[in-house]
């Protein structure tokens, strides 16, 4: 029985009134106390990729073997002798996803294609929004899904460095309505500015009183503090010496292991590379972003393996929405709906291309429709990955995945 | 407590913070509130040849009869890439049109938009840039609006509105007017506000009743005035959005941004909505949903939790519903009735709102009487801190409270005095997909930086502090700044800071001290 749109929002609308539930709350313990969580190296974590600017599917997973892509693309379409490489299924990666294709040969990469969701909307904005809440496009949800999946209360997500975000500022995804996740740049500058002389000496006050708005504030600084304090100890136990793409996205990556590799309580790790919004010369761009994103997670993998991590390290890589199949007049795409998702990671239950290329006779309006919702991944990922209810974080409505992670 | 707390927190809640000369002044609460509805009775649109964007001569207009064959599904007007032919590959460049040609053409379908796929890229860039800015100075404009108009009451409620009838769109000029609808409105009959809301093309346009034909009814228009914007959930059927959806079928705009009932377009059958029959017309409907005793709780809880306290009290609300619906809907007669209520003084309800970024950054500049030289540094604050005017998150606006709170926004939060008035350092860059109007920007572009130029002038202050002995400064300066009491080992932080400065320095770190505090987040 699928639990109504309404039914699903009063939900969330009770979930967030539980906030307001007053709580006997007392100074975070600053000391070793903080990190006593079970040995981080054993459990399993997920690091979300978000491509911004709404990739181009069609020129990422090729159908190379298919006459009506080159017809809809004369000249943006990218030939077999351009160096596709070559996947399973008549399909084949872009030439610079070299890395990614490493991936694929180890077994360490699914590709699926065609995700989105019904009525897709072609804003940016509102299409991620839609992705990073985990809705449908008729659904307002003001949480995102990983932050939902902190709400859940499992043991491991009880602490704001649970959910890491490698950013200046954090993103809808990882807002739950009771816990949200934590942005930071590096360790060492959100340590720094923590250590700042007055917010230093006031996150160190107990919140006593019952005046519950400060308290939460207090609370919040409080455990930012910590948060800062630990992730900066522990950041300095490994220092990576494999060799990222000199790039902010490869520093992010970079910065992402070394904290893994450190043994750093995360079961969520968020980061973007962005400039996929490719109207205009769109070639020279995905050449230059496709190079970042595939050396950059060999390198993550590499990395990874190195310290045992990567069997329970899973990437999920998305972008709001994929381009139109037809080129326009400026060698580019513009916004289009369905598009792939890509699972990495080294102890995938399925491998390979998942599902069959775009079907490229049935379009909608010359955009391709969506097989895969993107929810049912989600739903997948957060059951048989992260042992979360999906039912509860996502509601109903669509298709569980299984057997993919 | 006293009565300068009381007008404090009047000041706070039904504008953007007392200033020293508004503490100094000694009006009681009663008075004060008499003279803030006297000071926002007229209206005044947001107006300025800054806030225009035009169209460079030259650039590609869309056929309007083309959209009519691709309408966009659920699409949002922030993406103005129209979807070409069905199967087309690529899309022959258009001859260039000057607009009068459509003067006589058909515009069932829509306004001529730049089709921004047959722009060059400098074109595309200019475009993008020229909307941009717009948008900045409307929101500029807009912020000087809270920090200096003397029609505070009024500012706050068009804020108010902005994120009720929360609305994304491409075009300047049809947020502008979107704008100046809910100000003019703001503190007039809510029937009126609603209509003029409905038929304006932002959200025509936002909400897809452009494309709500009798053929193809498009119900989401339908849904959010009855979900988002005057019942709330529970309160109709799935039966009653479809049957409104039919009624509004028509509504429109034209190729100027004007309202036009297309009435080829109208479904003029009988409909049954909410248990009423007739040859239901979309001004029926609206006038109709408002006949419901739900609406005025609806709205009065909204209200309430805007203006009073984030948990609704229905002791509080049913009365004020009751009397805004007997009043018919008379915003500034019910604004007059909740700042007047007894409990609005409560504790409980005083120092206990989450200010958003707009009303800390307006707060700031407002109850300090700040100069400000660069106004953008102060967008890229409001942005990295999760608000950017004209750009809400989605169609329910700003959740508020404490969405407005997570560990980086509270850090940055807590460091904007120092940035703002001792150029401290600071360098936080915005995501790619902040907005829809330039995605593709270096993350060099998307840096905010310091450099607002924020003048902190010290004589009201000194005013305010009168013969006040210097120890007893900090605690009679935190009075005035902070509305909930200060903890004693703040204080001693705040004393601290200041001591062994010159006077007039020492005045300055303790102000700055105090604003970046946790509890000069509240209000």
């Amino acid at each position: 029985m699928a639990t109504s749109r309404r039914e699903f929002l009063r939900n969330s609308a009770l979930a967030s009134t539980l906030l307001l539930v007053p709580k006997f709350l007392h100074a975070l313990d600053r000391g070793p106390g903080l990190a006593r969580l079970s040995d981080a190296t054993g459990a399993r974590r997920l690091i979300v990729v978000q491509l911004s600017g709404g990739n181009d599917g069609l020129n990422t997973v090729i159908p190379f073997r298919n006459d009506l892509y080159y017809k809809a693309r004369p000249t943006l379409g990218i030939r077999e002798a351009d160096g596709i490489l070559s996947l399973d299924k008549d399909m084949g990666l872009h030439p610079a996803l070299k890395g990614l294709k490493g991936l694929y040969d180890q077994g360490h990469l699914a590709v699926l294609n065609s995700v989105g969701y019904p009525n897709p909307d072609r804003s940016h904005f509102r299409s991620m929004d839609i992705w990073q809440s985990g809705s449908g496009s008729d659904q307002v949800v003001s949480t995102g899904w990983l932050g939902r999946y902190l709400d859940s209360n499992c043991p491991d997500c009880q602490r704001p460095y649970n959910a890491l975000e490698v950013d200046d500022t954090l993103s809808l995804a990882l807002k739950g309505s009771q816990r949200k996740g934590l942005a930071l740049k590096s360790p060492g500058k959100f340590h720094q500015i923590s250590q700042n002389r007055l917010l230093a000496k006031v996150s160190k006050e107990a919140t006593t009183e019952h005046h519950s708005q400060v308290d939460y504030l207090y609370k919040t600084l409080a455990e930012t503090a910590s948060s800062a304090d630990y992730l900066y100890d522990k950041s300095k136990i490994y220092q990576s010496t494999v060799a990222y793409p000199n790039s902010d996205f490869g520093k992010n990556l970079k910065t992402t292991a070394e904290l893994i590799n450190s043994g750093v309580e995360s079961r969520v790790y968020y980061l973007a590379l962005s400039g996929f919004d490719t109207h205009v010369r769109q070639h020279e761009q995905q050449q230059r972003l496709f190079t970042d994103l595939g050396d950059g997670l060999a390198a993550l993998a590499a990395d990874l393996q190195k310290n045992n991590q990567w069997d329970n390290t899973l990437v999920l890589v998305f972008s709001e929405f994929g381009r139109r199949v037809g080129q326009n007049a400026s060698n580019g795409t513009d916004h289009g709906t369905a598009n792939n998702v890509f699972l990495a990671g080294g102890a995938l239950q399925k491998k390979g291309v998942v599902n069959d290329a775009p079907d490229l006779l049935n379009l909608d309006q010359g955009d391709l429709r969506h097989q895969v919702d993107f929810r049912s991944i989600y739903a997948n990922v957060l059951k048989d990955w992260l042992g979360a209810d999906d039912t509860a974080i996502l509601g109903t409505g669509f298709e569980r995945m299984s057997g993919l992670v | 407590m006293n009565s300068a707390q009381q007008l404090q927190h009047l000041y706070w809640r039904a504008g953007f913070g007392p200033r020293p000369q508004d503490v100094a002044g000694g009006l009681s609460p009663r008075k004060a509130l008499r003279q803030l509805l006297h000071d926002s009775e007229k209206y005044e649109p947001l107006v300025g040849p800054g806030l225009n964007y035009t169209d460079p001569q030259g650039m590609v207009m869309t056929d309007p009869a083309s959209t009519k064959t691709n309408p966009v599904p659920n699409s949002m007007v922030t993406t103005p890439d129209q979807p070409a032919a069905p199967g087309a590959p690529a899309a022959p460049v258009a001859p260039l049109r000057p607009r009068a040609a459509f003067k006589g053409g058909t515009i069932a379908a829509g306004v001529p938009r730049l089709r921004r796929a047959e722009l060059t890229p400098q074109q595309r860039k200019m475009q993008n840039e020229g909307i941009r800015d717009a948008f900045n100075n409307m929101s500029t404009a807009w912020m000087d609006r809270m920090a200096t108009s003397p029609a505070q009451l009024r500012e706050k409620m068009v804020l108010f509105w902005h994120g009720h009838f929360a609305c994304r769109v491409r075009q300047p000029g049809a947020a502008l007017s979107l704008h100046n609808a809910m100000r003019e409105h703001a503190l007039g009959k809510f029937p009126d506000l609603l209509l003029a809301v409905s038929q304006e093309p932002a959200m025509l346009q936002f909400l897809n009743n452009q494309q709500n034909r009798k053929e193809h009814p498009n119900e989401n228009f339908a849904r959010e005035v009855m979900e988002l914007f005057t019942l709330g959930r529970g309160n109709y059927t799935e039966n009653d959005v479809k049957e409104a959806a039919r009624a509004f079928t028509g509504w429109g705009y034209d190729y100027q941004s004007r309202f036009k009932f297309r009435e080829r377009e109208h479904d003029a059958g009988p409909k049954t909505f909410l248990g009423k029959t007739g040859n239901l017309t979309g001004e029926d409907v609206l006038t109709h949903i408002l006949t419901q005793p739900a609406a005025a709780t609806f709205l009065v809880t909204k209200i309430y939790r805007f203006f009073v306290n984030d948990v609704p009290n229905p002791a509080h609300i049913e009365p004020l519903a009751r009397d805004f619906r007997k009043s018919g809907y008379d915003i500034a007669d019910l604004m007059e009735r909740l700042f007047s209520a007894d409990w609005f003084y409560d504790p409980a309800n005083v120092g206990t709102h989450i200010k958003s970024p707009v009303e800390l950054l307006a707060g700031i500049r407002r109850t300090l009487n700040v100069k400000i030289d660069n106004e953008q540094p102060l967008l890229g604050y409001q942005r990295a801190l999760g608000q950017t005017l004209f750009q809400p998150p989605n169609v329910a606006g700003w959740p508020g409270g404490r969405n407005w709170i997570d560990s980086s926004s509270l850090l940055l939060r807590l460091q904007l005095p120092a940035i703002l008035f001792k150029n401290a350092e600071f360098a936080v860059a915005l995501k790619q997909d902040e907005n829809d109007i330039a995605p593709n920007l270096t993350k060099a572009e998307r840096t905010v930086r310091p450099g607002a130029g924020a003048h902190l002038p010290l004589a009201p202050l000194q005013q305010l502090l009168g013969a006040t002995p210097v120890p007893q400064q900090p605690e009679k300066l935190s009075q005035f700044l902070l509305q909930t009491p200060i903890r004693p080992e703040n204080l001693q932080l705040v004393q601290q800071a200041a001591q062994q400065k010159e006077p007039a320095e020492a005045l300055r770190t303790t102000l700055v001290t105090l604003l970046s505090l946790p509890e000069y987040q509240l209000a």
